[in-house]
């Protein structure tokens, strides 16, 4: 062997340390989960698919998992949009003050961010009671479906302008000039040209602000201290929960959220493809 | 660049930027609030004001055992990260750079698949036998070397691409470095900046990381996102003071990568 | 009356100005340049007639009318942008059917229309494609005939040639004079380039740090520059100060002088003796560098035969035009 493929070989053999590491710890767990979804007590098959799937109580897990995480992505897309275009157009000032709280601010989640929530908007935190004495609300439950998915959009919107904020730079003056000398007012402008070219990026948005929402863990954890029925929870409930463990289950779950996560993928890659001719 | 915006819309643009901040400050200033206050419960405002609840926090050995173990694992992790990762990018951009496209699908992977599915496995598979590393901070540290991943390789490929890796090593070798030379005195200097900040984010993230600590270690080894959830039928404001505490840490990891970044362009 | 007229105008960006009270008169139908090195303020000039940028003070009539206090879109100005600002989520077809849709002109009407001005700019085999499967040509060409389709009365063109190469420039250019000429508009055009200026103009304003310093047709902007800047902008002057023209003409001189290059001949046997210096050739002139009674100057000669090229270091002998000298301030 000449030296230079010698020096290959070699090289080669540095990426094995690194092979070795990524597969015991993310490989490896990943492929147990894949199979033993597969093996119930009569062996392999569908059953524990089966016994999910006909089990109210985890059907309304993955319906509780999907309504909260695309509530939350729909509303933190929203406030992350109105945030991220009016953010480019104030003085850099206050545009790189604002960025970099938002940017610190994405660390404020899991734990500390419902203790947080806690002291606002528990039973008796400051908020709830400044509202009820407005006479806005009535009565509020922080840890019920719709605290969640406030919750979840706070910790949203921080992603969501970090990914949107450069997705305007696909947006050039010169349309907008050229749309108002052509006689569009500025919602004429956004709704036929603005939106239209910005629907890839906010369409890959929110896909990740799904799976952001539909993996999350830490927050409802602490939250609820594992009382609320949500995928996540099912899941940690079987492998390190009190009651009854059951690992397999535990897996088709698994797999069940990872299912929805590549099939939001999937959906996402294919509207984009339908829309190809508005990407560069 | 931007054309003068008239006086409305120049208005309206400053009362969205106002609102997302004070969106994104609510939480926080509440918490803080909280954790100075002598009392506050069911009243609009604090009672008083104190900090006898930092006081007792940063005296008291369980918060700082949990946070010298948090310190030791994140620290530990980012270790075997960059002396995995560093020599595999090396590798791969110089001699097999069309691996990248495998390597960019690959580190999808800690995104693509929540940390309690992974738990799943992990759990069964380590938990006996002759890996068992259930419970160590030894398995922590290597969930949290997969969970740094993502943002090590990308910041770290970026540099690469723009320093030309190829150019710089062929212009070191021919001058008469050795790969190992070059490397070091050439390759690394330049990627100084982008480790840096990539370490600090990657820091920020680890130190705020649950699903794994809970889940693979609890209370065996506890880290300090543990032992605040443990923490959670004391005191609030001692939960408080330690949230706040927790945040300034990051913050000031965060900024210090921000400002850095700055410099950098 | 004049169609369009400008009227102290003035617009600064904080504290630094860049103009400061502007006239202009421009008829019906002209095709006038704004013609000035970057920054001079031609294209903030254009900007400002069409209403993307707000003015301090001053007005600007259209027809009698004050645009000033008019939005872009109550206007009726047409525009073509240097980088093209075509809306790339929509075919040919449908953004130079945009205006249109603006001015709710109905469908069959619009399409009608659109296919009109497609052939007039040569492109009406393209209606369904998408900007980004245009050439840049082709996408001026679009933009072009998405201004002319809601039939403004006056019709911008910021610097649209300067994103092209030097073939296609050519070529669209002709084009949109000739387009220009068959419908009548009224049109400002912006570029920094004299060739263009000098080929397309009836009228020529030259600017120079916000103000006009000249305006008027091709022939007199070229052979009678006002001062010295103009002199220096326009063509490849010679430029003189008086102590070295009174030097090479051996008679007294008060200003500066200007002398084109091309209003000086080489012979072999003449009065004004000179010594080749260097030469260039550019194509169809060659450009002598030649040094007479201790002065440079450039000379053009056009290459019309091999008598023409003087090696280095030849003495030769020029006559001046004397109706060629420019005084220049």
């Amino acid at each position: 062997m000449n030296s230079i493929k010698r020096r290959r070989w070699l090289a080669a053999l540095c990426l094995l340390p690194f092979a070795v590491f990524f597969i015991i710890f993310q490989i490896a767990p990943l492929a147990w989960v894949a199979i033993h979804s597969l093996q119930a007590e009569s062996g392999w098959g569908l059953a524990n698919f089966s016994k999910v799937f006909s089990s109210k109580f985890y059907r309304q897990a993955i319906q509780h998992s999907l309504e909260i995480s695309f509530w939350s992505s729909v509303f933190g897309l929203l406030i992350a949009i109105l945030g991220s275009y009016s953010l480019r157009k104030v003085d850099s000032r206050l545009r790189d003050f604002v960025n970099a709280f938002a940017n610190m601010t994405s660390n404020f989640s899991g734990v500390p961010l419902a203790f947080a929530f806690i002291i606002l908007l528990g039973f008796n935190g400051a908020l709830t009671l400044l509202l009820k004495q407005a006479g806005i609300i009535e009565d509020f439950n922080l840890y019920s479906k719709t605290g969640l998915i406030i919750l979840y959009t706070y910790f949203q919107i921080p992603l969501g302008v970090l990914l949107l904020y450069p997705a305007f730079d696909a947006l050039r003056e010169d349309w907008r000039e050229s749309a108002e000398l052509l006689g569009a007012n500025t919602w004429q402008y956004w709704r036929l040209i603005g939106l239209p070219v910005l629907t890839p990026a906010l369409l890959g948005t929110f896909v990740i602000l799904l799976a952001n929402a539909l993996g999350a863990y830490a927050t409802v954890y602490a939250l609820t201290t594992g009382n609320f029925n949500v995928l996540p929870i099912r899941i940690a409930a079987l492998v390190a929960g009190d009651i009854s463990l059951d690992p397999n289950l535990a897996s088709a779950l698994a797999i069940i959220l990872v299912g929805l996560m590549t099939l939001v993928t999937i959906v996402h890659q294919w509207l984009l493809k339908r829309s190809y001719h508005v990407a560069r | 660049m931007s054309r003068a915006e008239p006086g409305t819309s120049r208005l309206y643009h400053r009362l969205m930027v106002y609102l997302l901040f004070i969106i994104l400050l609510l939480p926080l200033a509440g918490t803080l609030l909280y954790s100075l206050a002598t009392s506050w419960s069911a009243s609009l405002l604090p009672s008083g004001l104190t900090f006898k609840w930092y006081l007792a926090l940063w005296s008291d050995p369980r918060f700082l055992a949990a946070f010298g173990q948090s310190l030791l694992v994140c620290v530990g992790a980012l270790l075997l990260s960059v002396l995995l990762i560093l020599p595999l990018l090396f590798v791969v951009h110089y001699h097999f750079p069309r691996l990248d496209a495998l390597m960019n699908i690959l580190i999808l992977l800690p995104f693509a698949v929540p940390p309690v599915v992974s738990s799943v496995g992990l759990l069964q598979l380590y938990g006996s036998g002759p890996m068992a590393m259930v419970g160590t901070p030894w398995i922590l540290i290597g969930c949290y070397f997969t969970v740094a991943l993502p943002f090590m390789y990308r910041a770290i490929t970026n540099n690469l691409q723009a320093i030309n890796l190829r150019d710089l090593m062929d212009a070191a070798q021919l001058l008469g470095a050795s790969t190992f030379q070059a490397a070091f005195l050439v390759v690394l200097p330049n990627l100084r900046k982008g480790l840096l900040v990539a370490l600090l984010l990657s820091f920020s993230f680890l130190f705020g990381e649950f699903v794994f600590a809970n889940l693979l270690v609890g209370t065996r080894y506890e880290t300090l996102q543990v032992y605040l959830n443990n923490m959670r039928n004391s005191s609030g404001h001692f939960n408080s003071a330690l949230v706040i505490s927790y945040f300034f840490f990051v913050l000031v990891l965060t900024w210090a990568a921000n400002r850095l970044n700055k410099d950098k362009s | 009356m004049s169609f369009v007229s400008v009227q102290n105008l003035q617009k600064s960006y904080g504290a630094s100005p860049v103009f400061n009270d502007i006239n202009c008169e421009i008829q019906r139908g002209e095709f006038v340049t704004l013609l000035g090195p970057s920054g001079c303020g031609k294209s903030t000039l254009l900007r400002c007639i069409a209403g993307l940028t707000a003015v301090d003070s001053g007005k600007i009539l259209l027809d009698g009318h004050d645009l000033v206090p008019l939005s872009p879109q109550k206007r009726g100005i047409g525009m073509v942008f240097q980088s093209y600002a075509l809306f790339p989520n929509m075919t040919v077809e449908q953004n130079v059917a945009f205006g249109l849709r603006m001015q709710k002109v109905n469908a069959d009407d619009s399409r009608s229309r659109v296919r009109e001005v497609l052939q007039l700019v040569e492109l009406q085999d393209f209606a369904s494609r998408y900007p980004h499967q245009l050439s840049g040509g082709q996408c001026q060409r679009v933009a072009l005939a998405r201004s002319l389709v809601t039939r403004p009365r006056l019709l911008l063109l910021d610097e649209p040639l300067s994103a092209l190469d030097a073939r296609i420039r050519k070529h669209l250019r002709e084009q949109i004079r000739q387009i220009q000429r068959e419908l009548g508009l009224t049109t400002i055009f912006v570029t920094h380039d004299q060739e263009e200026a000098l080929t397309l103009s009836d009228r020529i304003f030259l600017m120079n740090q916000g103000r006009i310093v000249q305006s008027g047709d091709a022939e007199t902007l070229y052979t009678a520059p006002v001062d010295v800047f103009a002199a220096g902008f326009i063509g490849n002057y010679n430029l003189l100060d008086a102590q070295s023209a009174s030097r090479l003409l051996q008679r007294p001189v008060s200003s500066r002088l200007a002398i084109r290059p091309e209003a000086i001949a080489l012979s072999l046997n003449g009065e004004l003796e000179g010594l080749v210096r260097s030469h260039s050739l550019l194509g169809n002139v060659i450009r002598y560098r030649v040094e007479a009674r201790g002065v440079e100057l450039l000379v053009d000669v056009l290459n019309r035969s091999p008598a023409d090229l003087h090696p280095d270091g030849q003495r030769v002998s020029l006559s001046i035009d004397p109706t060629a000298l420019c005084e220049v301030a």
